[in-house]
């Protein structure tokens, strides 16, 4: 790949990331970079700073040192509005507003922050529902939703934004094992579709199978980022491979 | 009418209701607008204080705005600790005589609608910040991670979800008000328990004549909680939701009962 192609394709820059937290050091010198068309597993034991990092990819939290480039550009020094309709997430705690339906949940964003017409912001909303299958449950509150329908309702409201990359903490893990399924299809299908993702992760199949590269996070530190057929079957790092049989044996 | 004689209660209740009946509805009458008003305009100062409150300060803000922040914010803290922490009747008398000291005499209406607003809204600042920060911190986050701001968030998604959580507690102040104002008889506005004391005084009769108001001011709260109740059962709306068809019956719709159609959850 030439040097230039490279440029152009890279969405993320994360140069030099640290947070801490007080005294503690949580993330401690993080450095990678996401092109256009990666879906990239982040995984590792709980409190290695996985969600840490997303959140400050996105400043839920503000980062200590670091930057952060979008485009080759100072994500802190563009518009914010602008930053974060770019670069979506999707949590764990599915976080939808619960005083709106879930058609409203995916309309909101458009119109305020993007400025699109009620019209086209409902339309693009009920493609988006249509997309995870969720049409048929657009006038329900969330708490008339089941986890795995309000997890599906999270990604069409991220996806109606129009992102160039989506970022997901974790979007399983608060599941009922029968409706991860119905999630991670949702979530094989966009990556299928080209859409980039960065995707903090325990499905490890998920990490195998659908990503093209597995960023390995241990106390802080990228321990090891590598394609998903090396992290699995050759990891190079003593970690990485405790790691994989603990969680693997599980 | 005759005058009853001696302590003839019914004789009493009927001649006090004859002569003075249209001046207690009068009387009940400024009650609910002094109390109608203060819940109003203490609801709309409380709101105002509390998202002044809860204006989150960043650290890369510019040391002015941080400042000011605070500086607004102990001002504000003092207003609610000390309206909080004083009888609504000795802030009448300091309000009143003080405001008349400074050469400004307010209407008495006018000075008991602006007493028991202030006094209101200092209570209502702490419920509202309650009900603010009561909405989950995820939601924040969401709206956050779609680029909204933090007034977008607090209009759209916050206010609406906290007054519905707190509206028990708005109803309460309202149903406190409409009782407390009684207070107000002190800077001699016309309210129903000024009524009474005056009606009383003219025959010496206050236990009829008392006995008249409690029942009136039983009858405007017990009626006005019960009004609050239905508005609350109104905001949740019905407990249904309609399913959309898909593409192969655009046009079917089905009400399906609350958690049917989720059998995990
Ligand atoms: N707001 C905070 N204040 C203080 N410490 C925090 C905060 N958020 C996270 N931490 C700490 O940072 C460390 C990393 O947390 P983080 O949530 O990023 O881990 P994680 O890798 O996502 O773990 P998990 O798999 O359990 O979600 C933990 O030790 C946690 O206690
Ligand atoms: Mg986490």
């Amino acid at each position: 790949m030439t040097e230039k192609n490279n440029v152009s394709m890279n969405i993320l820059q994360v140069q030099n990331l640290k947070k801490d937290f007080g005294k503690h050091q949580v993330l401690k010198d993080i450095s990678f970079s996401v092109n256009k068309g990666d879906v990239i597993s982040i995984i590792g034991a709980s409190g290695s700073g996985k969600s840490t990092l997303l959140r400050c990819i996105n400043y839920l939290e503000e980062p200590t040192a670091g930057q952060i480039l979008y485009h080759g550009k100072d994500a802190e020094q563009l518009n914010r509005a602008e930053y974060h309709s770019k670069v979506g997430m999707v949590f764990q705690s599915f976080n939808l507003f619960s005083n709106m339906s879930a058609l409203d949940n995916c309309i909101i964003g458009q119109t305020l922050v993007l400025k699109r017409s009620k019209k086209e912001a409902r339309e693009r909303a009920v493609a988006y529902l249509e997309k995870v299958g969720m049409t048929p449950y657009m006038n329900a509150r969330p708490s008339q939703l089941s986890g795995g329908q309000k997890q599906r309702v999270a990604i069409a409201r991220a996806l109606a934004m129009d992102p160039e990359i989506l970022l997901f903490d974790e979007p399983t893990s608060a599941l009922d094992p029968e409706m991860v399924g119905e999630v991670l299809s949702v979530m094989r299908d966009l990556a299928e579709g080209g859409l980039t993702m960065l995707v903090v992760t325990h499905e490890m199949g998920f990490a195998r199978d659908v990503s093209n590269r597995v960023i390995f996070m241990d106390q802080g530190v990228i321990a090891e980022d590598a394609s998903p057929e090396e992290i699995f079957t050759n990891p190079r790092q003593q970690r990485t491979r405790e790691f994989l049989s603990r969680i693997l044996d599980k | 009418m005759q005058r009853p004689v001696g302590n003839d209660f019914f004789g009493w209740i009927a001649y006090l209701l004859d002569s003075y009946g249209s001046l207690f509805l009068q009387g009940a009458g400024y009650t609910m607008l002094i109390a109608i008003s203060g819940t109003v305009l203490g609801f709309l100062l409380g709101l105002l204080v509390a998202i002044v409150r809860t204006i989150p300060v960043n650290k890369k803000d510019n040391i002015f705005k941080k400042i000011l922040l605070k500086t607004v914010g102990f001002i504000l803290n003092v207003y609610i600790e000390v309206f909080r922490g004083t009888p609504m009747i000795v802030q009448a008398m300091v309000i009143y005589y003080g405001s008349a000291m400074v050469g400004i005499n307010m209407d008495t209406l006018f000075a008991a609608i602006f007493i028991i607003s202030i006094n209101t809204g200092a209570y209502m600042a702490e419920i509202i910040r309650g009900g603010i920060i009561s909405v989950d911190k995820g939601q924040k986050e969401g709206a956050h991670a779609i680029g909204m701001t933090h007034w977008q968030s607090m209009v759209h998604v916050v206010l609406p979800q906290a007054v519905r959580n707190i509206m028990p507690s708005i109803g309460n102040e309202f149903v406190v008000n409409i009782k407390d104002s009684s207070v107000l008889n002190v800077i001699a506005v016309s309210e129903l328990f000024f009524v009474g004391k005056s009606a009383a005084g003219t025959y010496l009769r206050y236990f009829e004549v008392f006995a008249i108001i409690a029942a009136i001011y039983f009858v405007l709260t017990f009626t006005t909680t019960r009004l609050l109740r239905l508005l609350e059962k109104k905001m949740d709306g019905g407990k249904h939701y309609t399913i959309y068809g898909s593409q192969s019956a655009s046009d079917a719709s089905i009400k399906v009962e609350q958690g049917e159609a989720v059998p995990h959850d």
